[in-house]
């Protein structure tokens, strides 16, 4: 996961200009047909069980606990389901799976003054490096579809003024690394979902335990909106595109946050790479996330059995890996 | 090596794959749509395509591989839905015992990645072929013990665990995978040795679901237990049936346990990232040399084996 801070709801708004809409658009919510929920509740329910119950292990590493148990059930969940969907979504019989991927981004925005140094007084434009690590990502050979039209406005973007190097994200640019998670050459170059787990210091319980309740939806936004605009952004630079030539067709990817237990969903829809000081004073344009709030998909795991499963968090997921483009 | 193994866990070596996984390996139906280019797509996402950098090293592209060969075969669940019902198990612990010639042995620890199933591989060997090994003799080492190179250690626990609680309904250990994924040469196993490995792991997993249901009493087994088990170091790949008929270890006669060994199968010749230049003139371009489809091929069957 990127690594977020709770007070930076706002920072990754402006800079990659997405203004976001609280639920996901309908062209992921069409019902698909006869499809048997008992089946996927019950691998689900076994991916859930072999974790944490059935398989014999040592205790967890100190705070490692998300490599533990949450780790390896996403990997088996996301793995056996998308193995049971092939036959539903021919995309995913074309996909490939990365394990613990890299996706990099970097991208100018916005101006400074250079402070320090020999360049003192001259302007520089403002440099920005997401470095990001999915848990998992299916890449596909085709493109999903277009959510809105490429020209559609949704909202305003906020504005900060501080420097983004105040906010504990943007805090030092080491490398200029741009990277889907494989190299330009392989033919499954547009991202179709990503996989993140929250790192164990984003623990919910940490969040209750200093009352800062409010801010655990935060870091799931936070997460989904800046991995998904760096892996779009990416995937359009692959394509040829970049802040000067602007995409000439949207860039959709769709992301699931997790912590093992609670699931957020969120779709992105990248409109526009241009950023840059020159390039951003007539672009009307804007890129759009949908997402979800972090709901559970379990109760609890007692004595060998699920308790309270959640169908439509389930169903949320499903619908994800069955998005394909309409003509297939 | 393999010959040390096959005196410890009492078995007969048959070369080549059984007749059973060689006969799924050459029907049309258990293929995939265009295998061979998403096969050489593996290996070049493996290979090339995984990291930034020119040329990942074993460690990045063994594991890739491995998952991309399995997301592969996991793809077949197309066709047979029962293929749904196998769960992959990363980091589990095994834990066997039993004497061979009032020598105590033991397997344990944490070493590859299991793959179980809701069903057992059925046996591969027929009665005749299990009743013939009765006549094997095991070949012995004299002087030099069989225990040579083995760890020796005071446990006090003799365990027999399979690693998973009861009621796991994936309760079937069907193939075993070991990837032999270390940068530096010396710290990988050498093909020979890795074979004995996944013998020796095969085996402890086979006694330790045989023990669970059929009592730790040493005796003949009426439905033999069949664990497989894959090797590789990102190239070549050693594929193993292992059948285990007999509990009964400690007398070197009676009934062995037979094991198929397909050794040394290079998935590709040479991988070359960057093309290799003598005087100005590209000599060898980049891509893959000497691919070989059949050893997907015998991947694919042993992981379809017992569904099919």
């Amino acid at each position: 996961a990127a690594g977020v801070a709770p007070e930076d709801a706002k920072a990754p708004e402006l800079r990659t200009a997405a203004s976001e809409a609280a639920k996901t658009p309908d062209s992921v919510v069409e019902t698909e047909p006869y499809l048997d929920m008992g089946e996927l509740r019950s691998l689900v329910c076994d991916a859930l069980l072999q974790e944490s119950f059935y398989q014999n292990k040592k205790r967890p590493v100190l705070y490692r606990d998300q490599d533990h148990t949450p780790g390896p059930f996403l990997t088996q969940l996301v793995s056996t389901l998308a193995a049971y969907l092939s036959n539903r979504n021919p995309l995913l019989a074309a996909s490939s799976l990365d394990l613990k991927p890299e996706v990099n981004y970097y991208w100018h925005h916005d101006e400074e003054v250079v402070v320090h140094g020999h360049r003192k007084g001259r302007v520089d434009p403002v440099r920005f490096q997401i470095d990001d690590h999915p848990h998992l990502q299916i890449r596909v050979p085709k493109q999903l579809p277009e959510i809105v039209q490429l020209e559609s406005d949704l909202g305003d973007v906020p504005v900060i003024d501080h420097k983004p190097s105040k906010l504990p994200l943007f805090k030092r640019q080491y490398e200029n690394k741009v990277f889907i998670g494989s190299k330009v050459a392989d033919p499954c170059c547009y991202g179709h979902t990503q996989f993140h787990l929250l790192p164990d210091r984003l623990k919910r319980k940490r969040f209750i335990e200093v009352r800062l309740e409010d801010q655990i939806e935060v870091v799931y936004r936070a997460n989904g909106i800046a991995s998904l605009f760096a892996w779009t952004a990416a995937q359009a630079m692959y394509q040829g595109f970049w802040s000067e030539a602007d995409v000439t067709r949207p860039f959709v990817s769709q992301a699931v946050v997790t912590d093992g237990k609670y699931f957020a969903f969120f779709c992105y829809q990248l409109n526009t790479l241009a950023l840059t000081v020159e390039t951003i004073k007539n672009n009307p344009r804007k890129n759009i996330c949908w997402g979800t709030d972090s709901k559970p998909l379990y109760d609890v795991v007692e004595d060998g059995s699920v308790k309270g499963f959640n169908d439509e968090v389930l169903l949320m997921l499903v619908r994800f890996l069955l998005n394909r483009p309409k003509e297939l | 090596g393999v010959r040390q193994a096959l005196w410890l866990t009492k078995t007969k070596l048959v070369e080549g794959l059984p007749p059973s996984v060689l006969s799924i390996m050459d029907n049309p139906a258990h293929q995939l749509e265009n295998q061979e280019e998403r096969v050489k797509h593996a290996i070049s996402h493996a290979r090339f395509w995984n990291t930034r950098e020119v040329a990942p090293n074993r460690e990045y592209y063994c594991p890739v591989l491995f998952e991309d060969l399995l997301h592969l075969c996991r793809l077949m669940a197309m066709k047979y839905p029962a293929l749904a019902k196998r769960m992959l198990a990363r980091k589990y612990m095994i834990a066997a015992t039993w004497e061979r010639e009032s020598i105590l042995l033991q397997v344990r620890g944490q070493n590859g990645m299991l793959l179980n199933s809701m069903a057992p591989i059925p046996p591969v060997a027929s009665k005749e072929e299990i009743l013939a090994t009765e006549e094997h003799v095991l070949e012995t080492f004299y002087p030099i013990a069989p225990t040579i190179d083995l760890q020796e250690v005071n446990v006090y626990k003799e365990l027999n665990d399979t690693g998973f609680r009861d009621g796991y309904p994936y309760s079937h250990p069907h193939t075993l995978f070991f990837l032999e994924s270390a940068n530096i040469r010396t710290n990988r196993f050498r093909p020979e040795q890795l074979r004995a490995k996944m013998l020796m792991f095969a085996f402890g997993n086979a006694l330790a679901k045989a023990k669970v249901l059929y009592g730790n009493d040493p005796k003949v087994l009426e439905q033999p237990v069949v664990v497989q088990s894959v090797g590789t170091d990102g190239q070549q790949f050693q594929f193993m049936v292992f059948q285990l008929n007999t509990t009964d270890l400690v007398a070197n006669e009676g009934i062995k346990n037979l094991v198929w060994i397909d050794s040394d199968q290079n998935l590709y010749e040479k991988a070359q990232c960057v093309p290799e230049v003598k005087k100005r003139v590209v000599t060898k371009p980049a891509g893959i040399y000497g691919f070989q489809p059949d050893t997907f091929k015998k991947f694919l069957a042993l992981y379809l084996h017992g569904t099919v």
